[in-house]
C-alpha cells in the first residue's frame, strides 16, 4: 500500500500555465455583473410600474367615490339604457359582426397550429 | 465579495482547483477547465452566501465538486482517450508520461466519491476534516473511500 501511495504523491496531475484562465474567469464574472444589473433595472421597473399602478387606481377610486356622492346617478335606471343600447347595437349590425368573429377564430387557429421558436 | 476580492482568491486558488477537476476529469483538461470556469461563475454569483465558516478554498473545491457531479449527471459525454488526454509540460519524459497515462487509467476505473477522496487526499494534500467538508460525507466514509480506492488503484497500477 505504501508503493500505490508514493506512486500518487510523485504523480501528482500537473496544470499547464494558462494566463487566460484568469481572462477567461474575469470575462463571464463581468457578463453575471451584466445579468445582474439587468435583473435589477427590470425588478426596479417592475417595482416602478407597481407603485404608478397603486396611486392611479388610487386616485381612481377616490374620483370615483367624490363623483358617486357628489353626483348620484339612478343606476337602475342607466344600466336599462347600456343593455337597451347593446342591444339594439346587436339587431341593427348583426350581420356585420359575424365576419371579424370568424376571422379571429381563422386566426386563432393559425396561430395556435404554429410551432413555438426556439430560442 | 467585490469582484477584484474574488479573483485575487480565484487567483490563488487556480492551480490545485484545476488540478483536482483534471484528476476528476482523467486527465481531460479542456473539459476540467470548463468545469472550473463554471464553479468560479457558480461560486461569485453565491459569493454572498460564503459566511467563512470555512475556508475559502473547501467552500470553492465543494462547488467545483458538485459542478462535476452535475455535469457527470447532465450527459455521458464522449470520453477523450486517455492516451490523449495526460496533460504533461513538454520536458517531461517517456517514463513520466508513461506513468501519467497509467494513473489516468487506473483513476477511470474508480468510482468518483474514491476518486474525488483520493485526489484530495494524495494531489491536494487535504485532511480527513477538509475532504469531508468537501465531499459532504462523514470523516469515517472519507477514510474508508481512501482505503477501497487505494485497493482498486492497486489492481490497475503496475508499480
Amino acid at each position: 500500500m505504501k508503493e500505490i501511495e508514493d506512486f500518487l504523491r510523485e504523480n501528482k496531475p500537473q496544470v499547464k500555465k494558462d494566463p487566460t484562465f484568469i481572462l477567461e474567469t474575469r470575462r463571464r464574472l463581468e457578463q453575471v455583473e451584466g445579468i445582474k444589473s439587468e435583473v435589477d433595472r427590470q425588478r426596479h421597473h417592475g417595482r416602478v410600474a407597481l407603485i404608478v399602478a397603486l396611486c392611479a387606481g388610487l386616485a381612481i377610486g377616490v374620483v370615483a367615490a367624490a363623483l358617486a356622492f357628489f353626483y348620484p346617478v339612478d343606476a337602475q335606471s342607466a344600466t336599462e339604457g347600456i343593455v337597451q343600447s347593446i342591444r339594439l347595437f346587436l339587431q341593427n349590425y348583426r350581420q356585420y359582426l359575424l365576419m371579424p368573429i370568424a376571422l379571429l377564430a381563422i386566426l386563432l387557429g393559425v396561430v395556435l397550429s404554429k410551432k413555438p421558436v426556439q430560442i | 465579495m467585490t469582484q477584484e476580492r474574488f479573483i485575487s482568491q480565484v487567483r490563488e486558488q487556480q492551480e490545485p482547483l484545476r488540478r483536482f477537476l483534471l484528476a476528476l476529469c482523467n486527465g481531460d483538461a479542456a473539459l476540467a477547465d470548463d468545469i472550473a470556469q463554471d464553479a468560479l461563475v457558480r461560486a461569485y454569483v453565491a459569493s454572498g452566501s460564503f459566511l467563512g465558516l470555512s475556508k475559502f478554498s473547501t467552500w470553492l473545491f465543494r462547488i467545483a465538486y458538485n459542478c462535476y457531479i452535475d455535469n457527470c449527471r447532465k450527459a455521458k459525454p464522449e470520453k477523450a482517450p486517455v492516451e490523449e488526454a495526460y496533460n504533461l509540460p513538454g520536458t517531461d519524459t517517456t517514463d513520466k508520461s508513461f506513468r501519467y497515462q497509467q494513473l489516468y487509467q487506473a483513476l477511470e476505473k474508480l468510482p468518483e466519491k474514491e476518486k474525488a477522496a483520493i485526489a484530495l487526499f494524495y494531489f491536494e494534500d487535504r485532511s480527513i476534516k477538509e475532504i469531508s467538508a468537501i465531499l459532504d460525507m462523514p470523516a469515517g466514509t472519507v477514510k474508508y473511500q481512501l482505503s477501497m480506492g487505494r485497493n482498486h488503484l492497486k489492481q490497475h497500477i503496475q508499480l
